[in-house]
């Protein structure tokens, strides 16, 4: 052990420094200025080299900043600053001179290359830097690009030295009985200052120090302003150096969940400028030769991201069918405090999508994710873009007009068929406009290029052509459970029973069903996705299939693919809020279903049949990624209990579930579901020879229940 | 299986059907596994603490929450098929075939209400899931005619068997019940060696008192059990009876405290293996 207990237990002092807030705004354009006047005071340099020029002095102006119990040290503290006027004006000329992308045309949401950075190291990398310029001599374009990265690098090992500079001059504030030094601890701060040391040398030799690796560059990215950067697959690209360090005995579970759980608390740093991020980390799974990769990290960073117990660090679990039950159980250990990660991800599913796209079979392997769900291919392609389609919006067109002369409902299908094809063209073609960048070559990201295989070695911007693999575009398919119980209600009511004719429905969804009050309650008695009744279900297979293949026909600006996705976040509200009443019963305005899942209150069969329902779509279809959400009362997750929703989870996956999120009703859930209970139609509680639904419960046995709760939390 | 489906059943409703109050998937606390459980409406006891207060009258009632803006109905006759049906949707979840040792795997629960008053029926439920390999629980009071377990002997894979009072007297006025008839049903499977937990509910004021614990387990180990669950009262029951409005005599009392449930386990882990659920 390096440590004593006490030095390494950090969590809970992290979290009380967090409390002191920075004053000022973050301003990353601000630090840039420097940089970008340097460059102009030489009207030869390149775009690219004055964007690098920016880049250093907005990663070595702010200054070092170590917490008293840091293990892992960067912190965006320095970034919040009191501009004054001038500043202000300075900042914005040069923003308007040197736009940076954004979303839509991929500058974040993206799994740097943390493997070769790990293997190769920071002066390594320069090295590969000088190599491919002189493989390039004769391309100036690419060596002046190989410049800008090696600038960024440089500027990187900057930072290392200013942060053992700080060590230093707290170490010496220790001494000195220096008012400024008081609280910190002398072990940690020659720690950080021997891992930031050896970093400005060569590659980490230490677990400890590959991980300080990793976690600068992700507060440089921080820095740049940039959201939802993804840590990728930390229990892989990391567990060489953990493994040597466990045969040498230099650490153990403890310490490295410990280090862990020290970096991934200040990933909710970002709360200071409002709002967390969505940093994601994927555990498990198998590794790029096919074998099982759970390994004892797998399980250190799932621990870590628990003690953390903070949004931000947003876990992934791979689960693949031979991923040990005793993994799948940690998980549900861990879901079970009410942290609601990892979410679970059926690695074969995955696969089987990313396949299809002409990946090779081990890069497939070694895909992680982005964001919430999307599946990324980990450095080796430009960031991710997505856009929200809405298919239930071409539905309501075939009611604007409606044509009492369709036949059936396979007529009615080609109709919303023809809308949704040319739906898809306008969705591809906007979103191709918004990722088009005209000049590419002036909105260079050369940092981020250092961490993309094969920018260096092609002497490209990762944006144009630098990266293996081309961008990809998901497009997150809003409503599958509001969409099929639509189209189930129209089968049944016109077609089947012709209880109604189609002008009559498109007459009683203009008037939101106010007149309509029997169509209404036989719209909402059709029926429903998430009961495992086939006469639905259909739809929702259908849709999978059919629009994922009209996406398929399409290609981004630099020929990747638009993969689908059905994901929501709480997009699902605003897609609602802007829609009239549709055919389901369900009223204008009203949110979609969400994700994956069928519509919120509508499956009422309890979770098998849920399960049974979602599981029928072929989710190979869907290469970003589908989210199913679950609750369950804390009660499910205890010894004994847990082994059943492990069963529950191994034979959705078995039969081709994509995904599931498991959420342990907190307290506060439970709270807010007295107060609000139309929000928790199918909240259950679980006992013995009972079930109910939570709001059914009389206010004291709700009371019962809060009080049940607060002992059975782990 | 029409044969014996057509035996009279014994709730004297239409003789080839199930009076079935509700099926519950994923159910977690009535058997091993993920079980599915079908509760059968109608019941001859009419203990004041009943959490299914839906289940005692054979007749269809509808619950209706208005707080929820909820309306539930309870109580349909269905075909054993369409039942069976039901319960093999869940088929995948109850772990048959993945090296789950049979004690373990999921699969049916029949509870209530009575699910024994349904006997004849039900049994050719049990029997028509236990040729698909399905096992099933029975969750019954015990109180009803030896004839009506007879038919499920050996084709269960447990009875969870109530045993609310050892006083005979408590048993007749609070129940309903002739506890002499529960005990000879009791004593009568576990000399059958069919596989049986005894299951407890711990209800404040009734049975959770020293003496109370020593009269149930003297005569539990006259019987010959071997192990009993203890279930702790709740009032979760509370919001049908009034969506019933019916009043419930235990809508104010509150679940029985850890001292209170560590006390009884205590005294009857000296007898029994003994778990709370």
């Amino acid at each position: 052990m390096l440590f004593s207990s006490q030095q390494i237990d950090t969590t809970a002092g992290l979290k009380a420094e967090f409390k002191n807030k920075p004053d000022g705004q973050f301003r990353p354009d601000i630090f840039r200025v420097s940089g970008y006047e340097k460059g102009a005071a030489d009207p030869a340099l390149s775009t690219t080299v004055r964007r690098a020029l920016a880049i250093r002095s907005l990663f070595t102006e702010p200054g070092a900043y170590i917490y008293k119990n840091d293990l892992i040290a960067g912190s965006i503290r320095p970034m919040f600053v009191v501009p004054d006027d001038a500043q202000n004006a300075a900042a914005a000329k040069y923003a308007a001179e040197f736009p940076e992308r954004w979303f839509a045309n991929n500058s974040d949401h993206y799994a740097p290359d943390y493997r070769t950075a790990v293997e190769t190291g920071i002066p390594g990398l320069l090295q590969k830097i000088n190599e491919s310029k002189q493989t390039h001599q004769n391309e100036p374009q690419k060596v002046d690009f190989l410049d800008s990265m090696a600038i960024t690098l440089e500027a990187l090992i900057e930072k290392f030295r200013q942060y053992a500079a700080k060590t230093d001059e707290l170490l010496r504030g220790l001494r000195n009985g220096d008012p400024a030094a008081e609280g910190y601890d002398k072990g940690r701060l020659e720690f950080i200052k021997a891992n930031c040391e050896a970093l400005t040398r060569g590659a980490p030799q230490t677990f400890a120090q590959g991980l300080q690796l990793v976690w600068m560059l992700h507060h440089c990215f921080v820095c740049e302003g940039r959201y939802a950067m993804a840590l990728g697959r930390i229990d892989q690209y990391l567990y060489p150096l953990f493994r040597a360090d466990l045969n040498r005995g230099q650490t153990t579970d403890t310490e490295a969940e410990a280090l862990l759980a020290n970096a991934f608390a200040k990933i909710c740093e970002t709360r200071f400028r409002g709002g967390d991020d969505v940093v994601n980390i994927c555990i498990g799974g198998v590794d790029t030769d096919g074998a099982l990769a759970v390994n004892e990290l797998s399980y250190c960073t799932l621990r870590a991201v628990r003690d953390v117990n903070m949004p931000g660090p947003n876990l992934s679990a791979r689960i693949a069918p031979g991923t040990p039950d005793a993994f799948l159980d940690e998980c549900l250990k861990v879901i079970g405090t009410g942290l609601g990660y990892p979410a679970l991800m059926n690695d074969a599913v995955n696969m089987a999508a990313l396949r299809r796209y002409g990946y090779a079979e081990e890069d497939v392997r070694n895909y992680c994710m982005v964001g919430c769900i999307e599946n990324f291919m980990q450095g080796q392609q430009p960031p991710w873009s997505d856009g929200r389609f809405d298919p239930i919006n071409y539905l309501e067109k075939l009611f604007l007009e409606p044509d009492d002369d369709i036949a059936d409902m396979a007529e009615f299908m080609k109709r919303y068929e023809k809308q949704l094809e040319k739906a898809v063209e306008d969705y591809v073609n906007a979103t191709r406009a918004a990722a088009f960048v005209p000049d590419p070559e002036n909105q260079t990201m050369p940092f981020m290029s250092c961490f993309c295989q094969d920018c260096i070695d092609r002497g490209l911007d990762i944006n144009m052509g630098g990266a293996k693999y081309p961008s990809v575009h998901g497009a997150a398919l809003m409503g599958v459970g509001t969409v099929s119980d639509s189209l189930a209600a129209i089968e049944k009511l016109v077609f089947e029973e012709k209880a109604v004719t189609l002008s009559e429905f498109a007459a009683a969804l203009k008037d939101n069903y106010e007149h309509y009050p029997e169509l209404r309650a036989k719209a909402l008695a059709a029926p429903k996705y998430g009961n495992n009744d086939p006469f639905v279900d259909k739809y929702a297979v259908w849709y999978t299939q059919y629009i994922s293949d009209l996406f398929r026909n399409y290609r981004t600006n630099d020929g990747g693919g638009y993969y689908t996705a059905m994901a929501a976040n709480i997009s699902n509200i605003y897609a609602g809020a802007g829609l009239g009443a549709t055919p389901d019963g369900r009223l204008a305005g009203r949110p979609l279903s969400d994700a994956a899942s069928p519509t919120y209150g509508c499956d009422t069969r309890g979770v098998t049949s849920t399960l049974l329902s979602v599981s029928k779509p072929d989710y190979s279809n869907c290469a970003c990624g589908t989210v199913v959400n679950q609750k369950f009362t804390p009660s499910a997750f205890v010894d004994g209990k847990r082994e059943k929703l492990l069963k529950l989870i191994r034979v959705y996956f078995e039969r081709g579930g994509q995904e599931i999120q498991i959420n342990s009703t907190s307290r506060e859930t439970l709270k807010d579901a007295m107060e609000h209970p139309e929000n928790y139609p199918s909240l259950v509680v679980r006992v013995s020879g009972f079930s109910a639904l939570y709001v059914t419960l009389a206010r004291e046995v709700q009371e019962d229940i809060l009080s049940r709760t607060q002992h059975e939390e782990l | 299986m029409a044969a014996e489906a057509s035996k009279r059943g014994p709730d004297g409703g239409a003789n080839d059907l199930l009076n079935v109050s509700c099926v519950q998937h994923f159910s977690t606390g009535d058997g091993p596994g993920i079980r599915t459980t079908v509760f059968l409406k109608g019941c001859n006891l009419h203990c004041p603490w009943c959490h299914n207060p839906e289940n005692i009258s054979p007749l269809p009632q509808t619950l209706v929450y208005p707080q929820a803006d909820k309306r539930v109905s309870y109580g349909r006759r269905r075909s054993v098929d369409d039942v069976a049906a039901e319960v093999l949707e869940d088929l995948e979840f109850y772990g048959l075939n993945d090296g789950t040792p049979a004690a373990q795997r999921g699969g049916l629960t029949l509870s209530g209400g009575e699910p024994l008053l349904q006997s004849a029926v039900a049994a050719v439920l049990v029997r028509t899931l236990e040729a698909r390999g399905v096992p099933a629980v029975i969750d019954t009071a015990g109180c009803v005619r030896w004839q009506y377990f007879e038919p499920f002997l050996g084709h269960v894979q447990a009875f969870y068997f109530d045993y609310k009072t050892g006083d005979e007297q408590r048993c007749r006025e609070l129940l309903g019940g002739d506890l002499s008839l529960i005990r000879d049903n009791l004593t009568r499977l576990l000399a059958a060696g069919e596989p049986v937990r005894v299951r407890i509910p711990l209800i404040p004021g009734v049975n959770t008192d020293i003496a109370a614990i020593e009269q149930i387990c003297a005569q539990l180990t006259a019987a010959g059990a071997g192990s009993v669950d203890l279930l702790p009262f709740h009032r979760l029951g509370s919001g049908k009876y009034a969506a019933l409005g019916i009043d419930y005599a235990y809508k104010n009392t509150p679940p029985p405290g850890a001292d209170v449930i560590d006390a009884a386990r205590k005294k009857y882990e000296q007898y029994f293996d003994c778990r709370v659920e």
